[in-house]
């Protein structure tokens, strides 16, 4: 079926994204005053779906897979689709997709939105351009077409002080890691003579001399993907990016740019820098990731305990989650036997976060709609008047803590099987601890929902309105991570053999 | 030609439909979706019926249809097993589920109960369940049906949940049958442990692998080395734990009595069809494994025999219909745990039909009385009955006399049966003769008791204004009690075995035949192949008095006939006068004992606060040591949490400083380890 369209077809559906975001703007400039906030929402969703829709599609039909004649090279050899490329493309096509749809509501009186949609689609052109990259140059090139548009994207509520400081955080500290990764690829390229991933391969293998070199720059790159997956130390803007940001543009950040970080990491660091040339040219980054998968999840959890606002609860409670992922990339080794079953369960780990931290944004996207305050306290006895948007909290909550029966639990566990089947058993240890950690401070918003009572009468009478989008965009996320539970069985064979392919 | 088994699932869901439509409808149907369960059992029935016929035509069914879980060590299934036991279970079942169904039409409806949808809802699901339970392949589904029994008959005993005694008979019930199925559920955690399945039949099931794993075979699994024997046993005595709670047997036979509570109707589902046999069907149906084991055997025998005298002693005494009704119950469960322990597979399936037929009629019988008294249910205010109500007082005589144990009626056939095998096995085996005599001694106690009640209830003068113009039953309740009257009467034909013993008739054994695989059925689950089993490890062999076989089964006969007339001649003399008077009296001290049922409850009182006492202990263990460790992690994890919070500055100078820091560390410990300097 796939024989039958060029070659540059494997790209449609990255093309997709990017048409429909020049498409917004082409609407915008046309029409800019008949220009409509449902318009733009319903043009940029339709977008965001044929993108999935082309995307699984491909994936059934098998395109890039080794049964059908491997993965296709693009424009020398600077893009690769294969299977893992089209695996994190519908995990940003899908939070596109509900991040949009929340965003309709969530800038009902706003005064131009149309903005709004097109930076969210030029950013997911550059997570999907990002997820074929196999060239350095591309991939840096596509990360600050992911970076640049989220800079604004926190910034969006221009007269909101939260909003526009936590912007310049982010954009400080991007600029910062950018110019870490940066340098960082080009001391590679030094050491290595490519930017190609391949021949960065083969250039390690007879780095010799420059060990040192080629170490430095990849520790630095390391640094690069840490910014973009808000892994710790470069977690900094994270919280402050998430709390000032508008709710939907939290849910995106912390869902798919997370996501955009470690198909970089998972591709580059596999294809580029072999374990087990590294480990024997003196370059060990297993043991980086270890480092920083340990920190990470422990600081996340801890500070999450701590919070009282639910964003910011939220948003360290995504660091520790880039601590789960990161094992996905700690827990090999060279030869390992269990390698491509550790980093499919990370993959499968965040497409099943993809669906439950959004809808947790989500949700707190509508309580910013309603208006009812931001501390647990503020949502005490909202179960009472938002029975089911509250249903589906709960369901988001346990399901990031792992509980079973829901997804989370499912994708925490194969993540946590695959370290111990290679011998990283303390890993899964600091997991395990970690995960019964972060039930005490998500099961306190289920506590405070379902169980406690409002703090005055008066105190939930700001949930008047029942906004459309974001309760489907909620319940669609809801149901999404419950049923993934009996559909896990092809996501995880789907991850696995992608990440089987990159060894 | 079409395939009966193909409609086995059917059985079991049609009253599960029924159960759904009462429960989603009910209050929309005439008679609160009595039809419905009624057309529901019914179908059940003439399923069973051409089920059972299929049996007789030599085929059987053994296939899994769906397995839930699998793993690699064992797979846990949903599956039939259709074999002459359970088919004549499922018989047995239906029909006593469509009568008792009947029957609430004049109980439940024409009494203008209410909330009736649910009471539909529960007889649906509690048929149901039962017949989850009966056409079970493995021991795992048998358990969780075995549970759902469980719940239904605690729905349906707390049906007047407004009143105060039954929800409270209805909790007792329920917990004191959980504490059973407590140590039954460690029982089929311990099969699959030690075997890898649950099957009940076939090759490759437990029973057959248990052999094996006694000759040496296979390799079963045992816990802290214990040898194979042993550890059956243990199982063994697991699982019954399970038998001994729903079948009422001593010790956790006293919720029984106070499940009285329930309508009448659902007493007879439970002690002629359901819960109670139960219990007694499990170890039938897991026979194979039973006999392998003969201290388990033999602990079976005599809990059995036991529990037979003890209960029987204690219904003498009782001055309610139901009441004497409940403990006869308990006392003729215990008789079929004797027949099984004794070996004799045969004898205690036999007894659990006829039981079935003449215990359901008893209690419709009682529910007919009730309705005529008004739902008073003291005998003393009541004689004179018999001939106001002449339908019910011809089918009660007639199932009085079959559970007396009178020739010819049912009850003694099989309990004759029982009392025989136990008797000529019990001759080598002192455990067994012990569970023989007071099995024996139960029976004039129980004849003595029956007829008391008879003529307490329905001969001499009315003694109250209700007696003496009691309330016309109607056609619904003369139906079932006409039914089940005549096969009181007859059911005991199905397996003459002394008379063909005495007089050389051949053919009048057919319930030996059908239970021995005659007409077909699954290998290795059968009478014969169990008794090879009982003879090879149990070393069970049939002892005679005298050398002969006829002096042994005139002997057993005759004193089991003589005592249970003497029981009966008793009674006469104590009450049968216009103006009975009450007799107990001069039992003296005896007699408060007997009331009080030997301080059983008074007992289990006690022993349950004494288990509140250890757990007040565990309580203050619990708060003290592990709350105070719990307590201690989560203050030290929040004391971090506000640490690292406070990394967090909000200045990003300090930012970009510590993300550097932290960077320029990383390199220098990967720099040191990979020797880059």
């Amino acid at each position: 079926m796939v024989d039958q369209l060029p070659q540059w077809a494997a790209l449609a559906p990255v093309l997709a994204l990017a048409a429909t975001g020049l498409l917004l703007l082409l609407i915008d400039a046309i029409k800019p005053s008949a220009r409509s906030n449902t318009s733009m929402a319903v043009t940029s969703a339709l977008g965001a779906l044929v993108s999935l829709a082309l995307t699984v599609w491909f994936v059934v039909a098998g395109t890039g897979h080794e049964d059908t004649g491997g993965a296709i090279y693009l424009f020398a050899d600077a893009i690769k689709v294969d299977t893992m490329a089209l695996f994190f493309t519908a995990i940003f096509a899908s939070v596109t997709a509900l991040v949009v749809v929340a965003a309709h509501d969530y800038f009902h009186d706003h005064e131009s939105p149309a903005e709004f949609y097109s930076l969210v689609l030029f950013s997911a052109t550059g997570m999907a351009l990002l997820a074929v990259a196999n060239s350095l140059a591309v991939v840096f090139v596509a990360l600050e077409m992911v970076s640049l548009p989220s800079y604004a994207l926190v910034g969006f509520l221009k007269k909101n002080r939260g909003s526009v400081e936590a912007s310049l955080k982010y954009f400080l500290v991007g600029a910062v890691s950018s110019a870490i990764f940066v340098f960082g690829i080009s001391l590679v390229y030094a050491a290595t003579g490519s930017l190609i991933l391949s021949d960065v391969a083969e250039g390690i293998e007879t780095v010799d001399g420059l060990a040192g070199v080629a170490g430095a720059g990849i520790v630095m790159m390391i640094g690069g993907v840490a910014f973009k997956t808000a892994s710790v130390p470069f977690h900094f803007w994270a919280p402050e990016a998430y709390e000032g940001a508008p709710a939907p543009v939290s849910a995106y950040l912390s869902s798919a740019s997370k996501a955009a970080g470690f198909v970089v990491a998972f591709r580059v660091f596999t294809e580029a820098f072999p374990i087990g040339a590294s480990i024997s040219a003196g370059i060990d980054w297993v043991l980086a990731f270890g480092i920083l998968a340990v920190v990470t999840m422990t600081l996340g959890n801890f500070a999450a305990a701590v919070q009282e606002n639910v964003k910011r609860m939220l948003a360290y409670s995504s660091v520790g989650h880039a601590g789960y992922a990161l094992i996905g990339l700690a827990a090999i080794s060279a030869g390992g036997s269990s390698n491509d079953a550790v980093m499919g369960a990370a993959m499968a780990h965040l497409l099943v976060y993809g669906f439950m931290n959004t809808g947790a944004f989500l949700f707190v996207a509508m309580a910013e709609r309603w208006g009812v305050g931001r501390t647990f306290a503020d949502y005490a006895g909202l179960a009472k008047r938002a029975p089911i948007a509250c249903v589906a909290m709960a369901v988001f909550m346990f399901s990031l803590a792992g509980l079973p029966p829901f997804a989370g639990f499912f994708s925490k566990y194969f993540l946590f099987m695959g370290a111990i089947d290679n011998g990283f058993v303390w890993l899964a240890a600091v997991g395990a601890i970690n995960s019964v950690i972060s039930l005490y401070y998500y099961s306190r918003i289920v506590k405070a929902m379902f169980l406690d009572d409002p703090s005055s009468e008066s105190a939930l009478d700001a949930v008047d309105v029942r906004p459309t989008g974001l309760y489907g965009a909620v319940i669609f996320a809801a149901v999404a991570t419950v049923l993934l539970l009996p559909g896990f069985g092809p996501v995880i064979e789907t991850a696995e053999a992608a990440a089987a392919a990159l060894f | 030609m079409v395939d009966a088994f193909a409609y086995v699932p059917a059985i079991v869901l049609l009253p599960f439909f029924s159960f759904l439509v009462a429960l989603g409808g009910g209050k929309y149907l005439p008679k609160g979706g009595a039809f419905g369960g009624i057309a529901a059992t019914a179908g059940s029935f003439v399923l069973s019926i051409w089920v059972a016929v299929t049996v007789l035509g030599g085929r059987t069914y053994n296939e899994t249809l769906y397995t839930w879980a699998g793993g690699e060590q064992f797979e846990l299934t949903f599956g039939l097993l259709i074999d002459p036991l359970s088919a004549l279970m499922l018989v047995i079942v239906t029909l006593i589920a469509l009568l008792v169904h009947v029957f609430s039409l004049g109980y439940m409806n024409d009494e203008g109960e209410t909330g009736l949808p649910r009471y539909y809802a529960g007889l649906g699901l509690f048929t149901a369940s039962m017949l989850g339970f009966v056409v079970a392949d493995n021991l795992l589904m048998a358990f969780m049906f075995f549970e759902l029994v469980g719940l239904c008959s605690y729905l349906l005993i707390g049906f007047h949940f407004r009143q105060e005694g039954p929800p409270s008979a209805a909790k007792k019930a329920f917990l004191v049958t959980r504490f059973g199925d407590y140590f039954f559920l460690i029982g089929v955690v311990a099969v699959f442990a030690t075997f890898g399945t649950a099957q009940f039949a076939g090759d490759g099931s437990f029973p057959v692998l248990a052999e094996q794993a006694l000759n040496g075979e296979f390799d079963a699994w045992t816990p802290l080395g214990l040898d194979v024997g042993t550890w059956f046993t243990l199982v063994g005595l697991l699982v019954l734990g399970g038998v001994v709670g729903k079948s009422a047997q001593f010790p956790l036979h006293t919720w029984l009595p106070d499940a009285m509570e329930g309508p009448t109707p659902v007493s007879a589902l439970i002690h002629a069809a359901t819960m109670v046999a139960a219990g007694v069907y499990l170890v039938a149906r897991m026979f194979g494994f039973y006999a392998l084991t003969p201290t388990t055997l033999a602990i079976i025998a005599f809990i059995g025999g036991f529990t037979a005298l003890f209960a029987a002693t204690m219904g003498v005494v009782k001055e309610e219909l139901k009441q004497v009704l409940a403990y006869s119950t308990i006392s003729q469960y215990g008789y079929m745990m004797l027949a099984l322990g004794a070996g004799s597979y045969v004898a205690a399936t036999f007894h659990l039909m006829t039981h079935a037929f003449f215990k359901a009629l008893l209690f419709l019988g009682a529910g007919s009385v009730i309705i005529a008294m008004h739902h008073n249910e003291n005998m003393w205010d009541m004689g004179g009955l018999k001939d106001k109500m002449p339908v019910t007082y011809a089918t009660f005589l007639a199932g009085s006399l079959a559970l007396a144990g009178i020739f010819p009626f049912s009850g003694f056939w099989s309990k004759d049966e029982i009392l025989y095998e136990a008797f000529i096995h019990g001759l080598n085996e002192p455990l067994l003769l012990g569970g023989w005599i007071m099995g024996l001694l139960a029976v004039p106690v129980t004849a003595f008791y029956t007829f008391r009640m008879v003529f307490l209830t329905f001969h001499g003068e009315p003694r109250s204004a209700l007696a003496r113009d009691p309330e016309p039953v109607r056609w619904n309740v003369k139906g079932p009690l006409s039914v089940l009257g005549v096969l009181a009467v007859v059911a005991g034909f199905v397996n003459m075995v002394p008379v063909q013993k005495l007089l050389g008739v051949e053919g009048i054994d057919l319930l030996s035949q059908w239970l021995d695989n005659e007409f077909g059925g699954i290998e290795g689950v059968g009478y014969s192949a169990y008794n090879d089993l009982l003879a090879t490890y149990a070393g069970y062999e049939a002892g005679t008095i005298a050398g002969s076989e006829e002096i042994t089964l005139i002997v057993a006969a005759g004193l089991g006939l003589g005592l249970a007339v003497l029981g009966l001649l008793v009674a006469w003399l104590l009450y049968r006068a216009p103006e009975p008077t009450e007799h107990t009296e001069k039992l003296g001290g005896a007699k408060d004992v007997l009331y009080n049922n030997y301080y059983q409850d008074e007992f289990q009182v006690w022993l349950a606060y004494r288990t509140e006492d250890v757990a007040g202990g565990a309580n203050v263990f619990d708060q003290g040591v592990i709350d105070g460790v719990v307590n201690g992690i989560s203050s030290v994890s929040l004391a971090g949490g506000e640490r690292v919070r406070r990394i967090q500055t909000g200045l990003v100078t300090h930012y970009a400083a510590m993300l550097t820091l932290g960077l320029v560390a990383l390199i220098v410990v990967l720099g040191v380890t990979g020797g880059w300097f």
